[in-house]
């Protein structure tokens, strides 16, 4: 049984411009000590899908329509509200983009981090303190004991998400879900947060559900992709196997598309056009006005997320390598 | 014809108060030739941004000099200030604020021949807009439209074509792909590159996203506390950078190719920026150097050639390419 195992999730907003279908039927799994990397552009549907699992979709104006979100084989979507929040609270953590805005700023951010030990454990108030400065050690944040009781303003963007992740992992969760994690960082102190997440993980044996829109990192830390467009998984593969034999027509533009760092790139290779309205969907396969295969076929029929190879699956009638 | 296009001078902008300034931008030097891309890296805080604003005359120079085609930017006035606005235009981060949502497109592109009545009777003004939508890959109907109608990547071609609206020689682009998503960034990229090309445009490429920097730029320029590091040819700079500082940036890069994975060597920097307002003493990185000696705190390190390659400038008393083998 996989450790959390998603199935034809279907989540839709009210928008000014109509009902919007923000995930249309995703299913993946993720196993215990593997690291998933959620790889799409804005409006991809990753966010919501963190937000889906956590019980976070604001309602209204959003609703999970369809599907289950199994969770060591307990379907999270049929709990009482109350069950599920102390199930997801204690072991299944989030670490949001924006430490600065999920941080309170009018308490210390030991207070912050030992309110996962009050709410989900019996601890008292000296074990909770050691606890907090242990985890604070643990992210690398120098000279703990003193800067536990400091607030968040007084911390640099890195040292902040450094700890979001001590309170991510306070409770040794069974899945961490991080979501852009270090998107609005430099890329020095990025380098430094992915090889943290990656050692926490590590050291805790946590599954991890990696969510970015940077082709660079998920080659840094992913074992598995999960690529997506328009609220749809489109190809899932291994991170070797992705970047090296990428099936989808949108996989291979989006390595086409990104310059690198250490060779000189030849020409780039944008996918034409952008990313498709969400209340307008193109019929069929959502990716079809953009992409160099279409045919006719591609706007009657939607394409459905196939086996093409042991643990691969493509959403694609005419998926494989560049003609 | 061999006179620089830009000349920046021992540039200076200092904020606060003159006790403890804070030194955002601290004798700077460069210039960019006519048609060449330069590309400006640095870390937030680094002092890009300052150096930008005030290369655009948003902010007064505390000290030094920067010369547009022969005229000083920050003492030019009436005509000579408008004719240096002309052959220098911006393009900005975020498609989303630097348009004004209740203007026409039409008009948004106009709006420039507007200020500058002698560059295009008014007659002209609509097949003008039409030529440019179609030089940044829009439609002419699209100037009927308003921003909000547009993706990002379309506002992104709008802030071009209302850039190029005057025929600038100098195009400064300040992060001009980082809002945009990786598939969208890529077209931006390549029609700058193109209007490059067919214009013989100049532009100062500034970004934190070093893997664009070094697809687009001529030459690049590496700012660390409001001073340059390290200067060279892009390819010297990427390929044989011999400043600690600019070594530790390329090596935090991650590489989208997951069989490098562990090889490559990262220079992990110890601590954070250090305050702009209280500088280190000599050489401004030696804090978080792992070369950094006692020399390093006395002596400031000046920003010249210190290997074989004439062109690249580097600011360190122990500059070596990396991994010289």
């Amino acid at each position: 049984m996989s450790l959390l195992d998603i199935r034809s999730l279907a989540v839709s907003f009210d928008t000014a411009a109509g009902r919007i279908q923000a995930l249309a039927g995703v299913s993946f799994s993720l196993e215990r000590g593997e690291v998933l990397a959620l790889l799409g552009e804005s409006g991809s549907g990753k966010s919501v899908t963190a937000a889906a699992i956590m019980d976070l979709v604001p309602s209204p104006p959003g609703a999970v329509d369809r599907g289950a979100i199994l969770f060591d084989g307990v379907d999270l979507l049929t709990l009482p509200p109350r069950q599920r929040r102390d199930l997801c609270g204690a072991r299944i953590a989030l670490i949001f983009q924006d430490a600065l805005a999920s941080l309170n700023p009018v308490y210390s951010v030991g207070w912050q981090i030992g309110e996962m030990f009050r709410i989900h454990q019996n601890k008292s108030g000296p074990e909770i303190g050691a606890a907090v400065i242990d985890l604070l050690e643990a992210v690398g944040i120098p000279d703990a004991a003193r800067r536990a009781k400091q607030y968040p303003h007084q911390f640099s963007g890195g040292m902040r998400q450094r700890i979001m992740i001590a309170m991510a992992v306070a409770l040794s969760p069974d899945i961490i879900i991080a979501d852009e994690p270090t998107t609005a960082l430099d890329v020095t102190i990025q380098a430094q947060i992915v090889d943290l997440l990656a050692t926490v993980r590590q050291r805790s044996g946590a599954g991890m559900i990696f969510i970015t829109h940077d082709l660079g990192v998920v080659a840094e830390i992913a074992d598995r992709v999960a690529v997506m467009y328009a609220g749809r998984i489109v190809e899932t593969a291994s991170v070797f196997e992705l970047f090296a034999t990428p099936q989808h027509p949108y996989s291979q533009g989006l390595l086409a598309s990104q310059p690198r760092v250490d060779v000189e790139t030849p020409d780039l290779v944008p996918i034409p056009g952008s990313a498709p309205n969400p209340a307008a969907l193109p019929s069929g396969c959502a990716f079809r006005t953009r992409c160099p295969r279409a045919q006719d076929l591609c706007a009657e029929v939607e394409p459905l997320l196939a086996a093409a190879g042991p643990g691969r699956q493509v959403a694609c009638h005419f998926p494989g390598a560049f003609a | 014809m061999n006179q620089p296009l830009l000349k920046v001078e021992n540039l200076s902008k200092h904020f606060g108060d003159a006790g403890a300034p804070v030194r955002a931008v601290d004798g700077v030097s460069f210039e960019i030739a006519r048609g060449e891309t330069l590309g400006l890296v640095g870390e937030s805080g680094c002092g890009k941004t300052s150096l930008v604003r005030t290369l655009l005359r948003l902010n007064a120079p505390t000290s030094g000099t920067a010369e547009l085609d022969g005229a000083d930017i920050a003492h030019a006035r009436g005509k000579d200030l408008r004719d240096m606005r002309r052959k220098m235009q911006v393009v900005f981060q975020d498609p989303y604020q630097s348009l004004n949502p209740r203007m026409r497109v039409d008009r948004l592109i106009a709006e420039p021949w507007a200020l500058h009545p002698d560059v295009l009777p008014r007659a002209q003004w609509p097949a003008e807009v039409a030529r440019l939508l179609v030089a940044v890959g829009l439609r002419p109907e699209h100037a009927l439209r308003y921003p909000g109608e547009f993706s990002g990547g379309q506002r992104q071609r709008l802030g071009i074509a209302r850039a190029l609206a005057l025929n600038p020689a100098l195009l400064v682009c300040d992060e001009p792909v980082s809002a945009l998503d990786v598939s969208v960034q890529a077209q931006v990229i390549n029609l700058l590159a193109t209007l490059r090309r067919e214009r013989n445009l100049a532009m100062l490429f500034v970004a934190h996203d070093l893997a664009v920097v070094r697809h687009v730029s001529d030459r690049v320029l590496v700012m660390y506390l409001g001073k340059i590091i390290e200067s060279g040819p892009t390819k010297a700079i990427f390929d044989r950078a011999s400043h600690p500082y600019t070594q530790a940036l390329l090596s935090a890069v991650p590489t989208p190719d997951p069989t490098q994975r562990g090889k490559r060597k990262r220079i992990v920097l110890q601590g954070d920026l250090p305050s702009p307002s209280n500088p280190p003493s000599g050489c401004r990185f030696r804090t978080r150097c792992w070369k950094a000696t006692e020399m390093c705190a006395r002596e400031e390190p000046a920003l010249t050639a210190r290997g074989p390659d004439p062109a690249l400038l580097t600011a360190c008393h122990y500059a070596e390419p990396q991994g010289t083998n």
